[in-house]
């Protein structure tokens, strides 16, 4: 693999992270970090979207008139979203949490990530960068998922995917990592750690 | 090409649309049975769940098909009634309501036209009833058992859409609330059948063993939901009143203190039931 | 009375970005002074309120459509075409006829397809189960006015934020994360009140 593929598929994990640098895909973020299991689950669904949907559209891209631009990308997202949220409902290991997710696997239609990198990377570039560049994004989209999730479970529930952590040393469950604004807390937190140590991301 | 022009425009829109509506129907169809055995198995856990065949977990456990075997081997009958009490029609082995069917129902329990009330009867004595109701955020449901006298509730098991985790999500993933309503029992003669109420419900001082009337405690922090679910509680266990005064088989009761007893020792010997001499 | 209830609640209780986070991408992207927010907050009240409806209806005949099969796969698709032509109209129509409109708020129009807010109205609507095409409005209104709401609140403590000594890693997006969580919490008071 050549330097520059391997910057397009490192480069969203961290240094340019969907969530805390490019500020995109907040709002699934904040209401699926209850728990890891969940996370896990939205992590994948997001990037499968974000690399198919990436491809597709990069194949498509000469070919799209530009008028309808928006409206061919929202259909060729929205086709995958329903195709995942479709199989996820479809195993028995995985009917429960597509259960659990409702609403927001809907939303991954409009997770700003999928569209923002179409717009921004995959109508300007051939389909194998794009794919990887859909990935990575997905990738590192997941990577702060998880990591807020992994603290507002173990602080919420006192467990981690469901199994019994801080529960048994006697830790009583603090119920408002659970509410939704501690994990815009949390996320400002990351920001803020991430940014202490990246320097040239501050802002003035 | 010039990609502007207005036919080209609308052939490409027309064609991307078609493309993309054929392979989702064709997907949705060819995964349409999947999906509504993972449904059916998973409502029959629930109604299972609060029939004391196991835990929620254990069910979840057994796989679909293991559950579907079980729930046809448990059952005794399953029929439908109407608010007269009266028993409409039987309903097949496996024919379960998910949600979506309770939520038409409820429409016609709130006045909207007859509804069509499922009963399940195990083959271990309960009765299995469904609720449904509104919550904070979205739908709630669930599934109560009663005992033979149709009145002490033998367990339940509630669902929800999108109630918040670790609060109102608790009607679902705490045995412990669950297991408040063991052993409650329903007073169908008063104006309130159950009641959740806050602090309202005290534990006898040994902590074993809750005082037995329609009431239990709320969840901390989960108000509204608590709310939703005494409501569809309330709704749904009146429109079944009609059908358990029918057919609670009053025997079981006689003999013991009528203020326990409530609307139950109708029928019995008055000199049975007096709690004065006790 | 309903109708008063649903609206009071959709604006304060079940506030679209204080409740649900919902239109966060450019909620936080265009706070930085209220004249922009408002503009953007005005043009989302208007969408929402003229997509739910339509959404409404399409659900609707998904559900008890002619063809006998249940099309409620396609409602993801259909609730999103819906607002995406929706915004591409009203684009182009204020382009035609408002030039000046259009240039104060132009460049928010083509936006707000891909705002969660829109499309999570109606799949909130969907999900709820209205019972006629007014709640859907007036859920639509309320939840629109929610929104602007918040926006122009946060612009407004953005706005008086740049004068304040903030850590240098914390600046810009990471000190409105924690104020937004703060906003947010303070608007968890409304949920325990029944109207």
């Amino acid at each position: 693999m050549n330097a520059k593929l391997k910057e397009t598929l490192l480069n969203p994990i961290f240094k340019g992270n969907p969530i805390t640098v490019l500020v995109l895909g907040i709002c699934s973020a904040l209401a699926v970090t209850v728990t890891m299991k969940g996370a896990l689950v939205m992590m994948l669904s997001v990037t499968v979207v974000s690399a198919v949907s990436s491809l597709i559209l990069s194949i498509l891209r000469n070919t799209i008139p530009s008028r309808v631009r928006i409206i061919v990308q929202l259909v060729v997202v929205s086709m995958m979203v329903i195709l995942v949220d479709q199989v996820l409902r479809s195993f028995e290991a995985t009917y429960a949490i597509d259960k659990q997710l409702s609403v927001y696997i809907g939303l991954i239609i409009t997770n700003c990530i999928v569209m923002g990198r179409i717009e921004a990377f995959a109508l300007g570039n051939k389909p194998w960068p794009s794919f990887l560049d859909g990935l990575a994004n997905g990738l590192g989209y997941g990577l702060i998922l998880l990591t807020v999730a992994f603290f507002r479970e173990l602080l919420g529930s006192g467990t981690l995917f469901g199994v019994d952590i801080l529960g048994r040393l006697g830790y009583v469950p603090n119920n408002l990592v659970i509410l939704p604004p501690m994990a815009l807390i949390l996320l400002g937190c990351i920001v803020w750690i991430q940014r202490s140590i990246q320097k040239d991301l501050q802002e003035k | 090409m010039d990609t502007n022009k207005n036919l080209y425009t609308v052939v490409y829109t027309a064609v991307v649309v078609l493309i993309v509506s054929a392979l989702l129907a064709f997907v949705s169809t060819a995964l349409k049975d999947k999906q509504d055995a993972n449904e059916k198995a998973d409502i029959m856990g629930q109604i299972m769940t609060a029939a004391q065949f196991g835990t929620r977990a254990e069910l979840q456990g057994l796989g679909n098909s293991n559950v579907l075997a079980k729930f046809d081997e448990e059952l005794a009958e399953s029929f439908t009634v109407n608010l007269a009490g009266e028993k409409v029609a039987d309903l097949q082995r496996d024919k379960v309501y998910p949600a979506k069917e309770l939520k038409a129902q409820n429409y016609k329990i709130k006045g909207a036209g007859e509804p069509e009330l499922p009963v399940f009867i195990f083959k271990n004595g309960k009765t299995v009833v469904p609720i449904y109701g509104a919550g904070l955020w979205g739908p709630i449901w669930g599934y109560i058992a009663f005992e033979e006298d149709l009145t002490t509730i033998a367990s339940a098991y509630f669902d929800h859409d999108s109630e918040t985790a670790g609060l109102g999500a608790r009607i679902k993933d705490d045995p412990d609330f669950q297991h408040e309503f063991n052993g409650e029992k329903a007073d169908f003669a008063g104006t309130r059948i159950f009641e959740i109420v806050k602090g309202g419900a005290p534990k006898e001082a040994d902590g074993k063993t809750s005082v037995i009337d329609n009431k239990i405690d709320a969840i901390t922090g989960a108000t509204m939901t608590c709310k939703g679910l005494d409501e569809a509680i309330n709704t749904w266990l009146g429109a079944y009143k009609a059908y358990f005064g029918k057919n609670a088989s009053t025997s079981s009761c006689c003999g013991e203190c009528a203020q326990d007893c409530g609307k139950c020792t109708e029928g019995c010997d008055e000199a049975e039931n007096n709690c004065g001499e006790e | 009375m309903e109708y008063i209830s649903l609206f009071v609640k959709s604006i304060f209780v079940d506030n679209m970005i204080f409740a649900y986070f919902l239109g966060m991408c450019s909620y936080l992207a265009v706070s930085k002074n209220v004249k922009t927010a408002s503009g953007l907050g005005a043009a989302v009240v208007f969408v929402l309120l003229c997509t739910l409806p339509i959404n409404y209806g399409i659900n609707k005949f998904l559900a008890n459509n002619p063809f006998g099969v249940d099309l409620t796969f396609l409602s993801f698709i259909l609730f999103i075409a819906v607002i995406a032509a929706f915004t591409q109209l009203v684009e182009m129509i204020v382009e035609k006829f408002a030039p000046s409109l259009y240039g104060s708020l132009g460049i928010f129009l083509p936006l707000i397809a891909v705002n969660c807010a829109i499309l999570g109205g109606s799949l909130f609507m969907q999900q709820r189960d209205f019972g006629n095409v007014g709640e859907a409005a007036v859920y639509a209104l309320g939840s629109g006015i929610g929104w602007f709401l918040a926006i122009v609140t946060l612009a407004a403590i953005r706005e008086k934020l740049q004068y304040s000594n903030v850590s240098p890693a914390l600046k810009g997006i990471g000190i409105t994360f924690i104020t937004v969580g703060l906003m947010s919490i303070a608007f968890m008071t409304f949920m325990g009140i029944t109207i």
